[in-house]
């Protein structure tokens, strides 16, 4: 290589360069601008974006509500990593107004650190005190009695049974453990995986700390899961005696504490297992000719249990809408678009074209996911108990080291007794 | 004889091994899920760009890789406008100040990363250019003057002086001799700067998410990207796509520097 070529190349990449930058200085690359956050502007910071449920629909609701209201709005975005983006500006005094986020970690920090303002004294004022479900904002008020925010989205935690598989070893839906182990011998004797589940990730904590509730009561499961004294509790050492079981029972599949959610759900998509413990956003992401042979139900009764039904996870837990300190000096332009959110035609719109589970109050299901829908009708119905979704409860520190923990648990050959012990010190050590 | 033919099948076989992940990332950009986890290695069933297109659509990464270019290039000019003359300077240095400053180059090497984002932050927002582009392009060149500096300045201390006392016998400025003496010289010297920093500003991460902030108009590759990774369901198709997108600029500017790398790495090493 000469040097006239080297320094053809670099004259090369320099022009393209200053070419670039010179049709972003006069406005041809319209999308290398930076969003506007100036007084007339409504600064939006959300996980709606990338490939999640739901950012094409919040994308074209809030391309909507500028072109009817005439109103300027920015979309800010992040994914999981929004939380840190969000804190580090509210140190700068450069935060969104409104920022759509899970509650959970960090954000649930963000009401008593000023980060966000409390939202109670807008529910009624806004006319949201009717559109939103009572248990959601029950849920979403921290123990001093502040709203967080306004819950927007929420999730089911069902289970999906694959018929066709569970017909081919001739099966029903099991209800029972005894079913449970029964069903994965008879699917294991047909080369079929029984319960799939990402053991090594959070969809296996989630579902061990399901199997384990079965023995709780509401309160005693709050307590076990906010101080981590499993040893302490009967019913929780009972529930991981329990879980030891099935999975020295072959009801998990082979190698489930190495699996994550992805390869859980991927397993059942393929017809590869016949049972997968599911919240509600992956099961819109079953294909449609395995969802026309899924049923929808609640993780199997163990027996001595305190639940007398199958048990299924619910929580108003989702995405809120909250606002933040620069938000509360715009008021008049976060209200009309809070509104909009919570209004029914955008409601009716997550519900039927991304599947989403709404804690508005909406009649509306969606045909386009049928086991979200399935799901739904299992929820507001009576054959399934109820149990929490303990992520308000367990110390952020503590969630990795206890899913490392859980993942232990998945793993044969650990005691009952090692069980409670990695999960205690998953408590200690944080 | 038999040992060059043992390392000729060690290099290929090294050689293989860098491929197979590769090739694992770009059949996988071109299947759905279900395959990619039954059939990790078979070809895809057909070459079609779709998951392409979503990963760019969803993720906006057009406006990202733009963002990456503007912020990489204008780091690296940056880079190369301040570590050059200073290399320049140092390597003509004899006395002691020359070796003090060359030492208090090499001293950043011993600053973490971590240990620098708070203070930097702080900067950010003390003068106005937190959540802009700009901030990040002052900023990387100030975390690349260790090793551009470092480097340059051991290149061009292998030139000769008799040339730069030709050239000034011949009447030549020190901007002169700079321009047309050590610069065509040290091109292997600053193509591995290049290379490096460019490496090191494209892939940067923790930085671009916390100082340019969460605009999708502003924010670069690296911080886009793993938009397409979700907690449940991801589409690793359209991932791998994504990330294939992405290292598309990374391969070009290595395709155009290698050989001055190569010549760089051997250079002195033959008499000639």
């Amino acid at each position: 290589m000469s040097e006239s070529l080297s320094r053809r190349t670099l004259l090369t990449a320099g022009g393209a360069a200053a070419a670039l930058m010179s049709l972003t200085g006069c406005g041809a690359v319209q999308a290398l601008r930076p969003a506007s956050g100036g007084a007339g502007t409504l600064v939006v910071h959300s996980q709606f974006n990338g490939a999640v449920a739901g950012a094409d629909v919040f994308r074209a609701i809030v391309q909507q509500y500028r072109d009817t209201t005439g109103r300027s709005v920015a979309t800010l975005s992040n994914g999981s990593d929004l939380p840190i983006v969000f804190e580090t500006s509210v140190l700068a005094g450069k935060e969104a107004d409104v920022a759509i986020i899970n509650m959970v970690g960090k954000t649930l920090a963000w009401t008593d650190a000023e980060a966000t303002i409390p939202v109670e004294g807008y529910l009624g004022q806004w006319g949201l005190d009717t559109r939103i479900e009572p248990g959601a904002v029950q849920e979403w008020t921290t123990p001093s009695g502040h709203l967080r925010a306004f819950p927007y989205t929420r999730t089911n935690w069902p289970v999906a049974f694959n018929t066709r598989l569970l017909e081919e070893a001739g099966l029903e839906i099991p209800l029972t453990s005894a079913d449970l182990i029964d069903a994965a011998d008879r699917l294991r004797s047909k080369d079929i995986g029984p319960v799939t589940i990402g053991g090594g990730d959070w969809s296996g904590q989630k579902l061990f700390i399901q199997v384990i509730q079965s023995f709780l009561t509401a309160d005693e499961a709050a307590d076990v899961f906010a101080s981590g004294r499993f040893s302490e509790s009967e019913g929780a050492v009972a529930g991981i005696r329990h879980f030891a079981e099935l999975r020295d029972a072959g009801v998990f599949v082979d190698s489930a504490q190495g699996f994550t959610s992805d390869s859980m759900l991927t397993q059942y998509n393929t017809g590869k297992a016949a049972i997968m413990s599911s919240m509600s956003s992956a099961l819109a992401k079953v294909p449609a000719d395995r969802a026309a042979e899924t049923t929808i139900g609640g993780w199997p009764v163990p027996p001595g249990a305190i639940s007398t039904r199958p048990t299924v996870i619910q929580s108003f837990n989702g995405m809120g809408v909250w606002i933040s300190e620069n938000g509360s000096r715009k008021l008049d332009l976060v209200e009309p678009f809070v509104q909009w959110l919570f209004s029914d035609e955008v409601v009716a719109q997550f519900i039927t074209q991304s599947g989403r589970d709404m804690n508005a109050v909406t009649d509306v299901t969606s045909d386009r996911f049928p086991l979200v829908a399935q799901a739904q009708a299992l929820a507001a119905g009576d054959s399934v108990d109820p149990v929490i979704l303990p992520d308000l409860l367990i110390p952020e520190a503590v969630f990795e080291p206890m899913t490392q923990a859980t993942a232990q648990a998945f793993g044969p050959g650990t005691s009952p007794e090692q069980i409670v012990d990695v999960l205690e010190a998953s408590y200690k050590n944080a | 004889m038999k040992f060059p033919r043992i390392s000729g099948f060690l290099a290929w076989g090294y050689a293989l091994l860098l491929v197979i992940p590769f090739y694992y990332l770009v059949v996988s950009s071109f299947k759905e899920n279900d395959d990619i986890f039954t059939n990790p290695l078979k070809l895809p069933a057909t070459w079609d760009f779709g998951n392409y297109g979503e990963a760019v659509g969803s993720a906006d990464l057009v406006p990202a890789v733009a963002n990456s270019v503007i912020v990489t290039g204008l780091a690296l000019a940056l880079t190369l406008l301040l570590a050059v003359p200073a290399a320049f300077a140092l390597s003509r240095s004899t006395g002691r100040a020359g070796r003090i400053v060359e030492a208090t180059f090499s001293l950043g090497f011993l600053i973490p990363t971590f240990a620098a984002l708070f203070p930097t932050f702080l900067l950010a927002a003390f003068t106005g250019l937190f959540h802009t582009r700009t901030f990040l392009i002052l900023l990387l060149p100030a975390t690349a003057m260790p090793l551009a500096v470092v480097i340059l300045t051991q290149f061009m201390r292998t030139i000769p002086r008799e040339l730069e006392e030709a050239a000034s016998m011949d009447g030549a400025s020190t901007l002169t001799i700079l321009r047309h003496v050590h610069l065509p010289i040290c091109i292997p010297g600053i193509a591995t700067v290049v290379l490096l920093c460019f490496l090191s500003f494209w892939n940067e991460y923790l930085y671009s998410l916390i100082i340019i902030g969460p605009d999708p108009a502003q924010r670069t590759i690296q911080v886009a990207l793993p938009t397409l990774q979700l907690t449940t369901g991801t589409d690793y198709g359209v991932l791998m796509a994504g990330t294939v997108f992405t290292l598309l600029p990374v391969f070009a500017v290595y395709a155009i520097t290698q050989r001055q790398m190569q010549r760089a790495l051997v250079s002195g090493a033959v008499k000639g």
